[in-house]
């Protein structure tokens, strides 16, 4: 079974890589439509901006081909940016709109809140909400390492696997059936991140 | 809710790990004894003449290969494609210079690339006559603008985060200096970092209860002792610190 780590040159995927290799999952870099194939898992990975990713995925036709192997029952993990354009639609993307997989919209936590620091960066808890098999052998309130400056509130209960505290709660990650998306960064998150990631491999 | 973090700085010297002192490399460490598994993050700075030479690099991408927390990466860059070096080795952020905030294409060209996020801008002061004064070039050039006017520059090239870098406290171990954080502190928006003074745990809790920062730098104190990070952490704890154990 290998994992497709979708690069679209955008970031650092070095960690990502360097996780897999240290949970022993097989992976393969995708940075071309054609490179998906035999692909039994799907990593999205984002950094950077909305609408630059956006425009990086579709212009190698990479954003068809990812909606064609979810629709095969392929699961996906979006990461960061990678789980924001799972959604419709961001404060920060203005041109693009998201995959439209989910429904809600990303805001700014600039302006939202006084004297909150933008963006929210550092470890944070995740709060079990609905239990999921990706959180397997992860206690609840468990650390997280996040970094971003968009934040998803809408009322989604059903999908929400897990909320988080910065000054209000907003949605840290979600699950519905073969998609799976986390705020945090799970490669940078130690051993709660490579346990999580160890699951979506196994579990999901 | 948001923890506070602790975070250490290690600089290397031709790719040897080296304590400074006011900037200058003070003392080599033989030995690397960091416990990878109870950090928050990471800061590696390259002091070498000789910028992005592979030994360094080599290092980067030795601790991205084993510890899983975000590895901030600086020293030489002047344009983007120095910062190209470090994200391609592994690193997930990169710290620039004081001399890069009136650089505002280059900066504006990493944040467009790698996000606000991936960018910390360090802030080194040091005192002149009575006031702080910021320097670039390692501690060695004064700079026109004062240090508050570069907390606002800084911000205005939305940078993820800013780092007060204390030059006359590095490696000085008397403590950080509370009023000059305060002080930096009402002009920034975006999370901000202390680095230079810290001599014992105390300090850092000095500095958590009196000021708004959000993380901690070290380089020293941890060398100076047998005990682990760990133990730092637990003591922070134990004060009443919103800390990741």
């Amino acid at each position: 079974m290998t994992v497709g780590l979708v690069n679209i040159g955008m970031g650092n995927l070095g960690s990502l890589s360097s996780a897999l290799e240290k949970l022993s999952i097989p992976y393969k870099s995708c940075k071309t439509a054609r490179d998906f194939s035999e692909i039994n898992k799907i990593i999205l990975p984002g950094v950077g901006n909305f609408d630059t990713f956006m425009v990086n995925l579709k212009k190698r036709k990479i954003d068809k081909v990812i909606l064609d192997l979810i629709k095969k029952d392929i699961p996906i993990l979006g990461i960061c940016l990678g789980f924001q354009i799972l959604f419709e639609g961001s404060e920060e993307g203005n041109k693009s709109k998201g995959l439209s997989l989910l429904r809600g919209n990303f805001k700014n936590f600039k302006n939202r809140i006084k004297n909150l620091n933008v963006p929210h960066t550092g470890w944070n808890q995740c709060k079990i909400v609905n239990d999921n098999k990706l959180f397997k052998n992860i206690k609840n309130n468990s650390d997280f390492y996040f970094t971003h400056s968009y934040f998803l509130r809408d009322n989604l209960e059903s999908i929400v696997m897990t909320k988080t505290d910065y000054s209000f709660q907003f949605v840290s990650s979600v699950s519905y059936e073969n998609l799976y998306g986390v705020q945090f960064h799970p490669e940078k998150s130690q051993h709660n991140g490579l346990q999580l990631i160890k699951n979506f491999y196994e579990v999901c | 809710m948001l923890k506070k973090r602790l975070i250490i700085t290690l600089t290397f010297l031709d790719g040897v790990l080296f304590r400074t002192k006011k900037f200058k490399p003070d003392y080599r460490y033989t030995k690397n004894f960091i416990d990878l598994f109870s950090i928050d993050e990471l800061i590696l700075i390259d002091i070498s003449k000789k910028k992005f030479s592979p030994n360094f690099l080599e290092i980067i991408n030795y601790f991205s290969k084993n510890c899983f927390v975000p590895i901030c990466v600086g020293g030489g860059i002047k344009e983007l494609t120095h910062a190209d070096n470090y994200f391609q080795i592994g690193a997930d952020k990169v710290l620039i210079g004081t001399s890069l905030i009136n650089e505002k294409n280059v900066v504006g060209q990493m944040v467009n690339k790698y996000g606000s996020q991936a960018i910390i801008q360090s802030i080194d002061i040091k005192k002149k006559d009575r006031k702080y004064a910021l320097y670039s070039n390692s501690g060695r050039k004064l700079e026109k603008i004062d240090p508050l006017t570069a907390i606002e520059e800084a911000t205005n090239n939305k940078v993820g985060e800013i780092l007060i870098n204390n030059i006359d406290l590095d490696g000085s171990l008397l403590g950080y200096d509370i009023e000059i954080i305060n002080k930096l502190k009402t002009k920034a928006n975006c999370p901000l970092l202390a680095l230079g003074g810290a001599g014992n745990w105390q300090h850092f809790t000095d500095l958590f209860f009196k000021t708004d920062i959000s993380a901690v730098c070290t380089q020293n104190i941890f060398h100076f002792t047998e005990e682990s990070i760990i133990s730092a952490k637990k003591f922070l704890k134990n004060k009443k610190i919103n800390i990741r154990i």
